[in-house]
Parts: structure tokens; sequence; C-alpha cells
């Protein structure tokens, strides 16, 4: 369990995280997800007590990560790849990290074979591909067989393989009643692998609950509406959480109405439709949506909040 | 690798737990695991016992001093392969803590464990413990080829306190500095800069100091490598060093020099473990 209490971090002038406060629970994967420089490492660095908060706690299982006599056994964590000596290899790094806490080599040699580093346990950190660092810092995460795990984006630079494996790998350790507490900026890769969402943004906790529900509480399905009269059936559905964007031929997209009440309000007012089509949302929408407002470092011009419908999936692999 | 591997088999929970021996063991596993150590090492080595037996030959060549040859004739080698071989250990101490933080190993470290100046301290003892048996060693060797070849001339005389603790004041001088090193690595975080540092102090500001302005002069027998290089000397020798300082210049005795180069190190590595507890990692 970790536990964040007004945990906020500036540099500067610069605020980092703004008094978040959230629980991960054991047990289950919880998704830390948010766009770059929402506050995610940031957090994270402060749970394993590298940063230290400008206001605020975290707590790992009741305390301070620095009060536990065997940090590795109760926390393991990825924060970056390659938190690593260049010039050492896979093997003698691990040995190193576990000589603090007096783990044998044999888990060391458990590892390295869980992560599939066998092959390159020899060779020196320096030449690594990102994938294979990633491996070596799942690897060190594990080393202490912890009861929490916090990894920072893990799947970055791993094949799909990889993915598929860190997926997999996280979800069993949850299922032993571990604390899981994964970070990404993949909204694809949150809904197939947590349980939970964080989400993050220009450090402000936007979003918290079970995956489902922040789906369906962010995505205001968009309705298509087509009708020889759009004036009216405009007047018809109007209200104070309806947003109309009027488009040629008669086509309307209606945002934060139903298919039922357009189609009911339509009657009513005996105008006739010729397409009534409910656009379904999906996590990438309602990440969108939820982030909109928070993205720290834009590509290009701003997204447009009302109209969620109109974003593209090339907007969205941004 | 596809699938998920069985569960860590559980291990009895009280055995792996955080000690400062076990963060010794680390910290001897991390120096002796890259290249650098034992580059370094080897050429502190052989650059101390060559220039050792070389020098020896060169005062022997050079054919007979006024007198019968003297502690200085016999000590000279050793401190002229002190000042270069030094260099090495420079190099290799600040790399030991500012390669972490190039890499960005320190997080990892920090990380097993995270109440931080524990890891520091280990690191100094490993470092300590390292070059002192090294620089102790190859002085020693030194010495005994030095005898085996040119005992007739520059005879040692290992019965005599003076010179034995000039030998072993060599290797501890050349270990403090090091560490000098190691603190100022600690401190700045950067290879170049630690190293710069210490070489500069070194080998440069006894220079600047030479100008004959006289609070400079009064300064010059702190400079760590002048305080500290004096317990590489012999008592006579130390008072003989005096009569070259112009009048009103403080005159330090080889543990008074000593305690200034420690006085250096304690200051410069106060301020490192501060700057380690207090900042991001």
């Amino acid at each position: 369990m970790i536990q964040a209490q007004g945990l906020t971090k500036r540099y500067g002038e610069k605020t980092a995280v703004n008094g978040i406060s959230f629980t991960v629970q054991p047990g289950k994967v919880t998704g830390f997800l948010g766009p770059n420089g929402a506050g995610k490492s940031t957090t994270m660095r402060m749970i394993m007590g590298l940063d230290k908060p400008t206001a605020g706690s975290v707590t790992v299982n009741g305390a301070p990560y620095a009060s536990f006599r065997s940090p590795l056994t109760e926390v393991g964590a990825l924060l970056e790849a390659k938190a690593v000596h260049t010039g050492r290899s896979a093997r003698n790094h691990l040995r190193a990290l576990a000589a603090t806490h007096g783990i044998p080599d044999k888990r060391v040699d458990e590892v390295i074979e869980m992560t599939g580093l066998t092959a390159v346990a020899k060779r020196r950190v320096g030449g690594f591909s990102l994938g294979m660092g990633q491996r070596l810092g799942i690897a060190s995460a594990l080393l202490g067989d912890p009861r929490t795990l916090i990894l920072d984006e893990p799947v970055n630079g791993l094949d799909p393989e990889g993915v598929l494996w860190v997926r997999n790998l996280v979800k069993y350790l949850a299922s032993e009643g571990r604390t899981v507490f994964l970070s990404s900026h993949l909204m694809t890769e949150m809904a197939l692998t947590a349980d939970h969402l964080i989400v993050i943004g220009r450090g402000h906790i936007i979003a918290d609950g079970p995956v489902d529900e922040i789906i369906a509480r962010s995505t205001k399905a968009t309705v298509r509406v087509r009708t020889p009269h759009p004036e009216q059936l405009a007047a018809a559905v109007a209200g104070p959480e309806v947003t109309i964007t009027p488009k040629d031929g008669g086509l309307l997209e209606v945002f934060g109405a139903t298919a039922e009440q357009i189609g009911d309000a339509a009657a009513a007012a005996r105008v006739t439709l010729h397409e009534l089509t409910p656009l379904s949302g999906s996590l990438e929408e309602a990440y969108m949506t939820l982030t909109a407002d928070e993205v720290e470092y834009r590509s290009d011009a701003p997204i447009p909040t009302t109209d969620p419908a109109t974003l593209t999936t090339t907007e969205v692999a941004r | 690798m596809s699938t998920v591997t069985a569960p860590a088999p559980a291990r009895p929970a009280t055995t792996a737990h955080l000690s400062f021996a076990r963060l010794l063991r680390s910290e001897w596993i991390k120096f002796w695991t890259v290249r650098s150590a034992a580059w370094s090492l080897s050429i502190f080595f052989v650059v101390t016992v060559a220039l050792v037996s070389l020098i020896s030959l060169a005062v022997v060549s050079s054919g007979p001093n006024d007198g019968p040859p003297g502690p200085d004739d016999v000590l000279a080698p050793f401190n002229v392969a002190a000042q270069l071989g030094q260099v090495a250990l420079v190099v290799l101490a600040a790399l030991a803590i500012t390669g972490e933080y190039t890499t960005g190993m320190i997080r990892s470290s920090l990380t097993a464990a995270p109440r931080r100046t524990p890891v520091l301290w280990a690191k100094f003892l490993v470092l300590t413990v390292v070059f002192f048996v090294v620089a102790l060693v190859a002085n020693a060797l030194g010495a005994l080829l030095q005898q085996l070849f040119f005992s007739d001339d520059l005879p040692l005389d290992l019965g005599d306190p003076q010179i034995l603790r000039a030998l072993f004041g060599t290797a501890l001088y050349t270990t403090t500095i090091a560490l000098l090193s190691f603190a100022f690595g600690a401190l700045v975080r950067h290879s170049a800069a630690a190293i710069a540092i210490v070489l500069g102090a070194l080998l440069v500001l006894p220079l600047l100091f030479q100008i004959p302005w006289k609070p400079l002069q009064e300064m010059q027998p702190f400079l760590p490598g002048i305080a500290g290089s004096t317990i590489t000397q012999t008592d006579a020798q130390v008072e003989a060093g005096w009569e070259s300082f112009p009048p009103g210049v403080a005159h330090l005795t080889a543990w008074e020099g000593y305690a200034v180069l420690v006085a250096y190190l304690v200051v410069v590595l106060v301020a490192a473990l501060v700057r380690l507890k207090k900042s991001d990692a």
C-alpha cells in the first residue's frame, strides 16, 4: 500500500506536483497515467525518497521508505532505464545491489533468468539496448522479492513480446497480493494492464478510480444526427450540458446527450431524422478529455476540449 | 520468458536486510567490477616501483655527494614517485564516486540504502583500505629493489624510526590525497572538475604561492600538498625545509602538516555528506 498526503514538489518557480493525495491498494495493478511532464516520475521519485517533497508526505506500507530496515524487500523500483554504471556487467550490477541486503548470488541468477538477460548478463551495461536496460531495471526491482513494486514506464523500449511479458508479470504479482504501481503515458497499455487508474496532469490528480469507471465517466458519447431541419432539432435537444456542432448537409454532432434522448426530443418536436449514430468513447478519448487542459508540452495547436469527437487517431497517437 | 516464471522461493524473511557490513561488501564489489580500478591501481603500482628504482639509479650514477649518503638521497626517489603516482589514485578516487552520478548508478545505490550517508562512508572505507595497502606494498617493493641493487650507495636503515615513518607516511600521504579527491568528487559530482581541483591544488597552487608577497608566503605551508607531504620526510628534512622559508612563516612538524591535510579532507567530506543528505538525488 502506498499513501500520499498533500504531496508537493516545487523546483524553484515551477510546481511539478501540486498537493496530490492518493492511495495505491495491494492486490491490484494501479496505473499512473498522464502526459509527459505531468509529474509521474517526480511522484515516484518522492515515494522512493530520492526527491524530498516540498510539502506533504508519502508512505509505503505505513512508513517512509527510508525508515525500512530492509528497503529492497519492501519496495522494488524501476525509476528510469539505466540507473546503472555503464562500465559494470549486468550481473555484477545486480550482485552489488544484492550485497547491500545480503541477498545471495543465487537470487541474482534467478532474476537474470526471469528477465531473459542470461545471454547478456556478463556484458557491460554500456552496450545495452533500451529494451535490455529496461529488463535489467525490472530485474533490479525484483531482486528483493518486494511486497510493493513501482515501475516507471516499464514497457518503454520493449519489443511486443517484452510488453506482453511485463503485462503478465505485473498482473501475476498483483494477484499474489502485492502492491503494483505502474506509470505510463500509453493509454492502450493501461487499459490492458491496470485495474485501477490514477490520472495526473500538470501536477494535479484529475481522476482516480477503476479503469472502467473512468472511461465511462470521461467519455460523454458523441452522437451524429442527420436531419432536414437542423435548426429545429438543435433547439429541441439544447441544454446546459449539451454541445452541438453543425456540419454540412444537415449533419449535427451532439456531445453530452445520448442517442435515446435525441430521438425522444426529435419525436416530441416532430423533426424527421435521417440518421442517428452513437459514437462510443474509448480510453484514448477519455484520456484526451481528461488531460486536454493539463498537457504540459503541446506539439501544436490546442486540442478543442469541447468537442472530443473531432479527435482523430493521429492526434491521439502524438 | 514469455510466460511468468514461478515466484521466487520464499527466503527466510530475517536474512535479507541492510547493514553497514553489507554496504561495505557491496562497495567492495562495485570497486573491483569496473575496469578503471585495475587499470589505475596497476599504473600507480608500476609507476611507483619503477620510479623509485630509476631515481635511485640516477642518484647513484650522479656520483658521490660531498658526504656520506644521507636520508635525503635514500628518500628522494620515494618522494618523487609519490608525487607522480598519486595522479593515478586521484583520478581513480574521483571516478569511484562521480561515475555513479554521471551514469545514474547513484539512484540505484540510494534506493538500496535510502539513508544515503552510509553509502558514502562505505565507499570511503573501501577506498581507504585499498589505497593504503596498495601504496604501502608499492613503496615496500620499491624499498626492497632499492636495497637489492643500491644498498652500498643508498643504505636504507629500517631500524631508524624516522626512515620508517617517512616510508609509512608516503603511503599515508598518497592515500589521503586520493581520499581528498574522492571527497571533492562526492561534493561536485563531476569527474573532470574534481580531478582538476585536486591536481590544481597539488601542482599549480604551490607555484602561485611562491610569488614573493607576504600573505601568500604565510599561507604556503598550509597548502594541502605542502603540508601533507611533510609526513613523507624525516624530522631533519622537515626542519631543513624551514630554512628556505621567509622569516615569519609558520613551521609545521611532520604530524602537524599531515593534520592540516586531514583537516581539508574532513571539511570537504562533511560538505559532501551534507549535500548528499539534503539534496535530491
